[in-house]
């Protein structure tokens, strides 16, 4: 990944939502340039940057910051002339939607539907967030009514010799059983290692 | 062993498993049969972008501007795309028999030396301009060629037709654009 | 001769496949010895059959017969020996019939080891897996066959795509890739035998968890090696674009891992049961709308195979499977029963759940992405784009709270962890994070996603390491033993462990390298004349001279660049342009010279004698990812060894009372 494209992910950190909407500049030509006219380095890293959120059209799936077609680099290129004239990134992203349509833009603004794909993941955390909480509650509300046991490898049935994986249903037994484990083979907490088959 | 246990439906998983395969399945099955590579031009019905490009061989810079009362046809094309080849027959046959719409070509990724050569094999009766930072393309939101622009009176996009022509298209974009400006 | 060869084989692949389901079936619903018994043989039936239609391809491909359509298709006779064998998988008839020799090898070890055991699971399981194997059969035998006859065969063919030639990793990246990928069908049999008789115990679980482990390792270093491939292939500079078809054998691997850990719990509390069987179905139906994704062509990617009419049948397989598996959850999840409990105050557990949750959410995140530009054109007629931008700026975050649950949940105890408990274990790992932050700061990482990355990398190293080691400080210490001996012991007795802390190691790096080669790497683009020089950062780039390469399917012209590192010579770079018989476009190869600190990559964008365009960049650490993921499938192959030497070694418990065991003969 370009470090630019990445640290313009970075400080747009999901903490800061989506880019700006606007709808895309109608009339004869985009308005007069809202932002300082830029040079040198900063010059540089601002086309890498707004090359990073145009799609190539020509492509398949790279920005323009990307790739080497000959259309991806005349559009840096105008990218890069409009930077220097002053114009802000909302304005340029505004130019090339002009012609090209939504299609051109590699991040989505927030139009329309657009909403799901900014908020869909947010719903999804809070609700697994709420169905972690319901589940240990309901867990907490079980332990409640039934003697709680560390160990969940159920004690076989009676008849059957006891082997590393059991232990005697007598919890006090089962502790002493499971400290012996502990200090004779070194197992955590008495509980065998997960290679017990 | 099929045991015989009562089959109880668990509806949390039913309406879960349905919230988000139905949608899913729909969306993919709407889309069946649409090529995602064919994106429509959103400059129909909008002003064509102003240019000022100098012709082919040299001379003074014409600009659309300059064209303002009269429809204009713009023809993107590349002596490298054999399609273009195919539909100069039908452009230049069109641009005779049509003579109250002004043709333009703009050449696209390509040499001057090479379209030199081209046009003096294949003479054309309009003039063909040289697109040398590649401006006009990305003005006109081109992703290949050929395509075609019908303008107007007014300066006003029509149509935009994407791959090669016969002259009967040509002529009834051509009256779509004659018509518009009325 | 040939072509009636190959379709033959394959009419007998599918016959085999849907009676072998059938019997399958039935035998789970009536259990009987002849029934396992021929459902068995129909399995290996159905193997020897792929088999053989592939062999039959392989021949066809190497001894140039166009008469064969796939052939026709992809073959040459002016390519490498090396490619032709490669066509098999190179295109999308082909590349089914691989799939489909995948499946069949899959399903006759799968079968075989579990031959004597399982009995009341296995006829189901072999049911399931034969229904998809007669699905891709039957893609083979009519919408994707690759044995049509060709009537008028020519002489020669176009070869398969010149992107495919360029570079020898497309060798192994693809059976990787089908073998973690359709590897998923082995584990969604199992899942649903387990749904389908309504029980899943520990003694289930296991060849459940195996095969999802191996599976997983393919898959883990089929996703790495596509990676690689891009970044030493496609000339752009970076190995991830999170184009459709990448994020297609991404998602499953995210439900695989998750299902991993999920089967842990199951084993060790008894918990999770219907959550880890939605984990294995997802993460088949997902290979399916995967491969549903890469050659319907509906979605817009590099990899698109060309549109095709087996789209819509995939498509039907696909709802096919979905409703399948959902009446099976409905009906029969309840029935697979708790038989212990979460620990519900801080503990191991928790985290679990919290990791869980947060792999879900990158599966989410990934595939609403991917789908999304369908949806808004159904909902809005609008055309957009959801690209790397947008994945990049969800996965970072996701990635980083991975990154720190995998540090706090193996220093965490398995039960409820007293605040004693819980400053010992998360204490101390803190200085590790402090360092490994404190080091970056001063190599100049300013990114605040990079530096966090740092920190929790150096926290979940430090538990990584200690809990990979506590077995044998252990037994150091209860027994007195030296350390070689101790390790040794321990080794045999916790392997598993180890092997899954080990791929922790491998997780933590990758993650690390990820962050850092993508935030503290530098870019140039220079149009160089013959003899210049241009420098990026330490190393110094001169134009030497354009070369003209010849091979039988192509024509290059490579740049001769000179590199040196602060005044000292480091050799030479070729770069190429590649101009490929039947293809307009050319295709550009870049040099890439690797150390284990950064990666110095140029790429040419135009040349000829005079001048040469280059894209210059310098990549931190991108050969430690590749490691990192070595060290991950190593990992997984120490978890998996002794689970599979172990399960054959040990015999089965106490015989259940049950009239399989008695009557089932090999």
């Amino acid at each position: 990944m370009r470090p630019a494209a990445f640290a313009l992910a970075g400080i747009l950190a999901i903490a800061s939502g989506a880019p700006a909407a606007s709808p895309p500049a109608v009339g004869t030509g985009i308005e007069a340039p809202r932002g300082a006219q830029l040079s040198g380095p900063e010059l540089d890293k601002r086309t890498e940057d707004i090359g990073a959120l145009l799609r190539c059209p020509v492509c398949q799936g790279l920005s323009v910051a990307d790739s080497p077609a000959t259309m991806a680099r005349n559009m840096k290129a105008e990218v890069r002339e409009k930077l220097a004239k002053g114009y802000d990134q909302e304005q340029i992203l505004a130019y090339f939607e002009r012609s090209y349509g939504e299609f051109v833009r590699l991040d989505p603004p927030m139009r329309g539907v657009n909403w799901l794909v900014w908020f869909g993941p947010l719903a999804v955390l809070l609700a697994g967030g709420a169905v972690i909480a319901w589940v240990m509650r309901r867990s907490r509300r079980q332990a409640g009514a039934t003697e709680p046991r560390e160990v969940a490898i159920a004690a076989p049935a009676d008849s059957d010799p006891p082997s590393r994986d059991t232990v005697p249903a007598d919890p006090r037994l089962a502790a002493a059983v499971r400290r012996v484990r502990m200090l004779a083979y070194g197992w955590p907490q008495g509980v065998p290692p997960k290679a017990a088959s | 062993m099929a045991t015989a246990r009562p089959s109880r439906i668990n509806g949390k998983v039913v309406i879960a498993g349905l919230a988000i395969t139905l949608p899913l399945l729909g969306v993919l099955v709407a889309n069946l049969g649409r090529d995602p590579h064919s994106v429509r031009s959103p400059l129909i019905g909008r002003p064509a972008p102003a240019f000022s490009l100098v012709p082919v061989g040299g001379g003074a810079p014409l600009s659309l501007e300059n064209l303002r009362g009269k429809p204009v046809v713009i023809n993107f094309w590349a002596t490298w795309c054999v399609p273009c080849f195919e539909e100069h027959a039908a452009l230049t046959a069109a641009a005779r028999g049509l003579p109250d719409v002004q043709f333009l070509g703009i050449v696209y990724e390509d040499e001057e030396a090479r379209t030199q050569d081209f046009l003096q094999q294949r003479p054309s009766p309009y003039p063909s301009l040289i697109d040398s930072e590649g401006k006009a393309a990305i003005a006109y939101g081109v992703f290949g060629v050929p395509e075609t622009f019908f303008i107007d009176g007014n300066g006003r996009i029509v149509d935009k037709h994407v791959g090669p022509m016969t002259r009967s298209t040509i002529a009834a974009l051509a009256t779509k654009a004659k018509e518009g400006a009325r | 001769m040939v072509p009636i060869l190959g379709r033959i084989l394959i009419l007998l692949a599918l016959l085999a496949a849907s009676a072998g389901a059938l019997v399958g079936f039935a035998t789970g619903m009536r259990p009987n010895a002849a029934g396992w018994k021929w459902a068995r043989r129909l399995a290996y039936a159905f193997a020897a059959f792929m088999v053989l239609a592939n062999l039959t391809m392989e021949y066809a491909l190497l001894t140039h017969d166009f008469s064969v359509s796939y052939v026709a298709h992809v073959g040459s006779r002016r390519v490498p020996t090396w490619v032709s064998i490669v066509s098999l998988w190179s295109s999308l008839e082909g590349s089914i019939l691989f799939w489909g020799l995948v499946m069949g090898v899959y399903i006759a070890v799968a079968t075989s080891r579990n031959a004597n055991r399982h009995p009341e699971y296995m006829p189901y399981a072999v049911g399931v897996w034969l229904a998809c194997g007669a699905f891709f059969s039957f893609l083979l035998a009519g919408p994707a066959q690759p044995f049509a006859t060709v009537p008028n065969p020519a002489l020669d063919g176009p070869g398969p795509n010149p992107l495919l030639q360029n570079h020898y990793l497309m060798v192994i990246h693809p059976p990787f890739l089908y073998s973690g990928y359709v590897g998923m069908t082995i584990p969604f049999g199992l899942a649903c035998a387990a749904l389908l008789v309504g029980r899943l115990g520990n003694d289930f679980i296991r060849p459940l968890r195996n095969f999802l482990l191996l599976s997983w390792i393919f898959l883990t270093c089929a996703i790495v090696l596509g990676g690689w491939w891009a970044y030493e292939v496609l000339g752009w500079g970076g190995y991830w674009a999170w184009d459709p078809v990448e994020n297609a054998s991404f998602l499953p691997w995210l439900t695989a891992t998750a299902a991993l850990h999920s089967a842990l719990l199951v084993e060790r509390k008894g918990v999770l049961k219907g959550w880890t069987v939605v984990l294995v179905l997802a993460t088949y139906l997902l290979t399916i709308l995967g491969t549903f994704m890469t050659r319907s062509g509906v979605f817009n990617s590099v990899h698109s195979f060309t549109q095709s009419a087996i789209g819509p049948t995939i498509l039907v397989f696909l709802a096919a499977a979905l409703v399948f598996s959902l009446v099976l959850l409905a009906l029969r999840v309840d029935t697979l029963g708790a038989e212990g409990r979460l620990e519900t105050g801080p503990s191991r557990d928790v985290i679990f759940l919290v990791q869980n949750l947060l792999f879900v959410l990158f599966t989410f995140t990934v595939l609403l992405g991917t789908v999304f530009p369908l949806v808004v054109e159904a909902v809005r007629g609008v055309q957009m784009s959801v690209g790397r931008p947008y994945f990049d700026r969800m996965s970072v975050p996701v990635g980083v709270a991975l990154l720190f649950v995998m540090g706090v949940g193996p220093a965490l105890p398995w039960g409820r962890a007293t605040a004693q408990q819980m400053r010992s274990a998360l204490l101390p790992p803190l200085l590790s994070a402090l360092l490994l932050a404190i080091a970056g700061l001063v190599l100049g990482v300013r990114n605040p996603w990079t530096l966090l990355a740092l920190f929790f990398g150096g926290f979940t190293a430090q538990v990584t390491l200690s809990e990979m080691f506590l077995p044998v400080r252990q037994r150091m210490r209860s027994h007195g033993e030296r350390f070689a001996e101790a390790f040794r012991q321990a080794q045999v007795r916790g392997r598993r462990r180890f092997g899954a802390y080990v791929v922790h190691a491998g997780a933590i790096l990758a993650i690390v390298s990820i962050a850092v080669s993508s935030t503290m790497g530098s870019s140039k683009e220079v149009q160089l004349n013959k003899g210049e020089s241009s420098t990026l950062g330490p190393y110094t780039l001169t134009f030497v001279q354009a070369e003209q390469v010849t091979d039988p399917h192509r024509e290059s012209v490579q740049a001769r660049v000179d590199i040196s590192k602060n005044g000292r010579s480091l050799g030479a770079l070729y770069p190429r342009m590649s101009q490929y018989e039947n293809q307009r476009e050319q295709i550009g190869s870049p040099a890439v010279r690797s150390s284990l600190t950064e990666d110095l990559y140029v790429s040419i964008h135009n040349i000829d004698s005079a001048s040469v365009g280059l894209l210059v960049l310098i990549n931190p650490m991108v050969s430690w990812i590749w490691i990192a993921t070595a060290i991950m499938a190593l990992g997984g192959l120490v978890a998996l060894v002794p689970s599979l030497r172990g399960a054959a070694a040990t015999a089965p418990g106490p015989v259940p009372a049950t009239p399989i065991a008695i009557e089932g003969s090999p």
